[in-house]
């Protein structure tokens, strides 16, 4: 049995971009893994960050099957990764790659001896060909007509070390990387610049050489370690990585990083009197960005606080990285916290140079709300004519008018106030024209929330400016859809004129390429319809929209409301999918009707209290049987009952009266799991197609009506 | 610090290290990257260093001198280091050192930010520089310049002078900043950067958003690029015909700062721009590599 030696490799880079970091990691660690199973170590390697005490975070890479399955083991290497750095570290490789039991077939057994048993010519030269002797040859059954020769011999493995030095030059430089980069006066690319590499085999440094940056056995930590220790920190073993590191101010698992900046945050939050405003996003960066993490608490001005809070949130989630602490009413505190690489901050320059910065956007946040409301939000709304929405749709200008022809045709239909319709109309109107203030200019990502907030400070309805605020929701699938009913339609209304809108002048998703997010819209579109559950019908909205874009569509109106009927079914079976409902279920239901997503939904649900049932199965087999019949049929509605004369199809007939007069959908459901049975009684004991032609027509009308039945609920062929 | 105290140490600093101090040009434009000590120099295999303050303008940030952060025009000290160095990061560092920039007490960080420049047909890879919070730096690996791929790939150090000296000072507006000191018979009178430059700031803000006359600024890009095609096409004097292309540039952002140039209109605009200039720097690079020595490289042109 060889010895075991861990491995280790850790390059060290010029800051590498955050959303590289872990596509880097993995990619490595699928080609080392690869490189040992090519030189037949038996390791499937599984990789896990190096912060051995938490197993929640090992990350899977899927092992394939090896030439021999059986000597497969999850092996675990560890991987971690910085700003600057990226490592791998695998234990327990043994010393050299297993030797292999190599065989070479030779000539059969009748050409290689003579009949006394001695060695022929062609036996000899065999034998020599493979340097040994002919005694060492065996005869055997290789799977031809005949025993042939056979040598087997021992490649002995090699080295890992030499392995190793072959190999990682290429496995490093054939790393993908998105947006790679040449420096200096060399051809050489990558995500950054790499300063050091520490290459190590136990305790032998592995002699790879990369864009002339030599392995050697030691590393650099962190940059203010180093202005107190000049000299390059030495790794004296793979184990002593991480305490190395730490020691020189890096802390190398982005795990321990999180959850120190988590336990950080949330003490510092407390102290203020209050708690840390989730961001799950925000935490992952911040834990990428930093080699130690130091959360630094800032204040500012109280005064700042009269801006709306998602000004403030968004402001410092986006411009400064930094987390609100709000306090028990919800309301925000004057202070942030943000994340300094670095151990402390002993002359409070991290805290005071945040909080000026923070400053200067505020203070800019402020300006732009001041002037935004020197004047009434409506203002806007001309100018809204020099903002093209799209080339051929027009302007911003052109897309209001359009939207609120829209809530026109659809208010009436949801409500008979006549006031509250206009204050829909209102909103519709003001919807757009937060775009061209200032703070929308300044932030992109608050259109609607200052439309809103604007229309509030002037007094508007509450019902207009909620609306107006929430319009943009659901932006997201985790985000939730406008809280009031005029906000659901504003919604809907401007999703529908921007789907339909960009389909009638041949802008069309497909495949990978959305770049208008069209599909975004659409679910957010059939997410309202369901949620709220109004009975407006893909086909009635999308004739109310192609008529508001008129003479702007550039494709005939037949085409593309193919094309949108195409596009929202596809939104609404995903609905279902969301939803939570089973394949079986989505895919029958779905196939009986799909225009009225209330009538849908209803169905979806009575049939999952049945999807486990296996009546159901059979009813689907016997509606595909049912389906196969009436294939090319043109049956009657009618049927004489009397003509029936066996005792299943009798029984069937007495059924479909029931069902016929069963209107509610579970009851409905209930007659149909009890139909299976005597479906399969029918099928086994029936031939539909017999030669009497009236019987033959009573049946297929039988069947006929049978199917009309089920079709209230779902297409059964397609249950399985 | 007062600014021309920083300028001074930084072009000490960069002179010892091996780098021309160059001049800003005289034309307008809106980054130090856009003066031919950088665009030009940039190109080609011959290594070179060079550092220079650019004053850099934006017309679309002009707030008329009253807001006291974001200014029309601001000093961008440019470095241009070819090929990159290895050490480079730490140069940069030193540079702060050297400004007064005590780094065991500041939170320094290199964040992603990938420049790039469409009108020139130039982009690159690299960092905001961060301290404490606020972005002082753009450190960038060139790529590509003029639409042309880089070898050797030099380094630009771009640096946010009134920035950093508002930042080293704690200072709330930009205009208390103190340039220097004037020092007579009479006495020693420090000069705020307002009593320089905050009625500038007014009256070019409003030529920006008021004043600049749209038909004028729409003549002149076609003037400039007609003009620019000609020297170089008819001449072969590509160093006249970038001067064009720098004009085209500024006189577009005049013009979007009037907010006469839609959204669609935008890349097309660009897009000729970019195709003068990158026609400049293939012009420069045939030149440069017809002619045998430095000394001959600056002589006449090719036609």
């Amino acid at each position: 049995m060889s010895a075991t030696k861990t491995f280790l490799l850790e390059l060290h880079c010029e800051e590498i971009p955050a959303r590289f970091l872990e596509p880097l990691i993995t990619d490595f660690g699928e080609k080392l893994r690869n490189l040992f199973l090519e030189h037949h170590y038996s390791m499937g390697l599984v990789w896990k960050d190096i912060n051995v005490t938490d197993q929640s975070t090992t990350k899977h890479i899927d092992v394939p099957v090896a030439d021999d399955p059986s000597s497969l083991r999850n092996h675990l290497g560890e991987f971690a990764y910085s700003p600057r750095k990226l490592s791998w570290r695998v234990t327990g490789v043994p010393d050299s790659s297993p030797s292999q039991v190599r065989s070479e077939i030779g000539p059969p057994e009748r050409l290689c001896k003579d009949e006394s048993g001695n060695p022929t010519i062609q036996g000899q030269k065999f034998a020599e060909k493979w340097g040994v002797g002919f005694d060492r040859i065996q005869f055997k059954d290789v799977g031809k007509k005949e025993r042939c020769a056979v040598v087997t011999f021992e490649v002995a493995g090699r080295p890992t070390l030499d392995l190793l030095a072959e190999a990682l030059p290429g496995l490093i430089a054939g790393l993908h990387v998105p947006k790679a980069m040449r420096w200096g006066s060399s051809d050489f690319e990558f995500v950054r610049p790499i300063r050091n590499i520490l290459c190590l085999f136990g305790e032998e440094v592995v002699p790879i050489t990369v864009d002339g940056v030599r392995a050697t056995n030691s590393t650099w930590g962190h940059r203010l370690y180093h202005r107190q220790h000049p000299e390059p920190v030495k790794v004296g073993s793979p184990e002593a990585y991480e305490a190395a590191l730490e020691a020189a101010g890096v802390v190398v698992s982005v795990d321990v990083r999180r959850a120190r900046i988590a336990a950080q945050l949330e003490a510092l939050a407390t102290e203020a009197g209050g708690r840390v405003v989730a961001d799950a996003e925000l935490l992952d960066t911040l834990a990428e960005i930093v080699e130690f993490p130091k959360i630094v608490r800032g204040d500012f001005p109280a005064s700042f606080l009269e801006l709306p809070k998602e000004v403030l949130v968004t402001s410092l989630r986006e411009h400064q990285k930094s987390f609100c602490i709000e306090g028990a009413d919800g309301r925000l505190l004057p202070c942030f916290l943000t994340a300094a690489n670095r151990t402390d901050d002993p002359a409070g320059f991290v805290k005071a140079g945040n909080e000026w910065v923070l400053k200067a956007r505020l203070y800019d946040a402020r300006f732009f709300f001041a002037e935004d409301r020197k004047h009434p939000l409506s203002d806007r709304l001309e100018k809204l004519q020099a903002l093209t929405f799209q080339r051929d749709l027009g302007s911003y200008h052109a897309k209001t008018g359009r939207v609120v022809a829209l809530v026109k045709a659809l208010a009436t239909r949801l409500s008979s106030d006549e006031a509250h319709v206009n204050r829909a109309l209102e909103a519709a109107r003001m919807a757009k024209c937060d775009l061209r203030t200032l703070m929308v200019g300044e932030f992109p990502e608050l259109q609607g929330i200052m439309g809103g907030e604007y229309l509030k400070h002037e007094g508007a309805h509450e019902d207009v400016w909620m609306a107006v605020k929430e319009h943009y929701r659901p932006v997201g699938a985790e985000d939730a859809i406008p809280s009031t009913p005029m906000g659901c339609l504003l919604s809907l209304c401007d999703k529908l004129d921007t789907v339909a809108g960009c389909f009638a002048v041949g802008l069309i998703p497909s495949g990978s390429k959305d770049p208008l997010a069209l599909r975004r819209a659409g679910q957010g579109i059939v997410r309202i319809l369901w949620e709220r559950g109004w009975a407006l019908s893909p086909a009635d909205l999308i004739a109310a929209a192609l008529q508001a874009v008129g003479a702007k569509a550039t494709r005939p109106p037949a085409e593309t409301t193919e094309a949108l009927l195409a596009f929202f079914k596809d939104r609404v079976a995903y609905q279902l999918e969301l939803a939570g409902f089973a394949g079986s279920v989505r895919r029958s239901a779905l196939a009986a009707g799909w225009e009225d997503l209330a009538d849908l939904k209803a169905r979806c649900e009575a049939l999952s209290t049945f999807a486990e049932d296996a009546r159901f199965a059979s009813l689907a087999q016997s509606a595909k049987r049912i389906g196969n019949i009436l294939k090319d049929e043109a049956p009657a509605e009618a049927f004489d009952s009397g003509l029936l004369v066996q005792a299943e199809e009798q029984a069937l007939a007495g059924q479909l009266a029931k069902l016929e007069a069963t209107v509610d959908q579970r009851g409905l459901l209930v007659a149909l799991a009890d139909l299976a049975q005597p479906l399969e009684a029918f099928f086994t004991a029936v031939m539909v197609k017999c030669e009497d032609p009236a019987l033959r027509a009573a049946r297929l009308s039988l069947l006929h009506r049978l199917r009309k039945s089920f079709l209230q609920v779902a297409d059964f062929s397609l249950w399985q | 610090m007062h600014i021309q105290e920083l300028i001074l140490r930084l072009q000490r600093f960069w002179a010892d290290r091996g780098c021309l101090i160059g001049q800003p040009y005289d034309l307008e434009k809106g980054a130090g990257t856009m003066n031919p000590l950088t665009f030009f120099g940039a190109l080609g295999a011959k290594p070179w260093n060079v550092a220079y303050v650019e004053p850099s303008r934006r017309p679309a940030d002009g707030r008329y001198g009253e807001n006291p952060f974001r200014v029309y025009k601001h000093l961008q000290f440019q470095v241009i280091l070819k090929p990159s160095p290895a050490k480079v990061q730490e140069m940069y560092i030193e540079s702060l050192e050297a400004l007064g920039i005590d780094l065991s007490k500041h939170d320094l960080r290199f964040e992603e930010d990938n420049w790039e420049s469409p009108s020139l047909g130039a982009w690159g890879v690299g960092w905001q520089v961060v301290l404490d919070g606020m972005e002082i730096s753009q450190f960038t690996y060139f790529q590509q310049v003029g639409g042309l791929d880089c070898r050797p790939v030099s380094a630009e150090l771009t640096y946010g002078i009134e920035r950093i000296c508002m930042f080293l000072g704690g200072y709330d507006n930009i205009f208390d900043l103190v340039h220097g000191e004037v020092k007579t018979d009479d006495g020693v009178f420090p000069v705020t950067y307002g009593q320089m430059r905050q009625r500038e700031e007014f009256e070019l803000s409003a030529y920006s958003f008021e004043h600049a006359d749209l038909d004028l600024h729409r003549t002149l890009f076609e003037s400039f690029e007609k003009e620019g095609w000609r020297l170089l096409k008819d001449h072969g004097h590509f160093l006249s015909a970038y001067e064009q292309a720098l004009k085209m540039s500024h006189t577009f952002n005049v013009l979007d700062a009037r907010g006469a140039v839609s959204t669609t209109e935008r890349p097309g605009i660009i897009k000729r721009v970019r195709d003068l200039a990158c026609a400049c720097a293939k012009a420069y690079l045939e030149h440069a590599e017809a002619a045998a020595t430095p000394a001959e490289a600056g002589k006449g042109g090719v036609k």
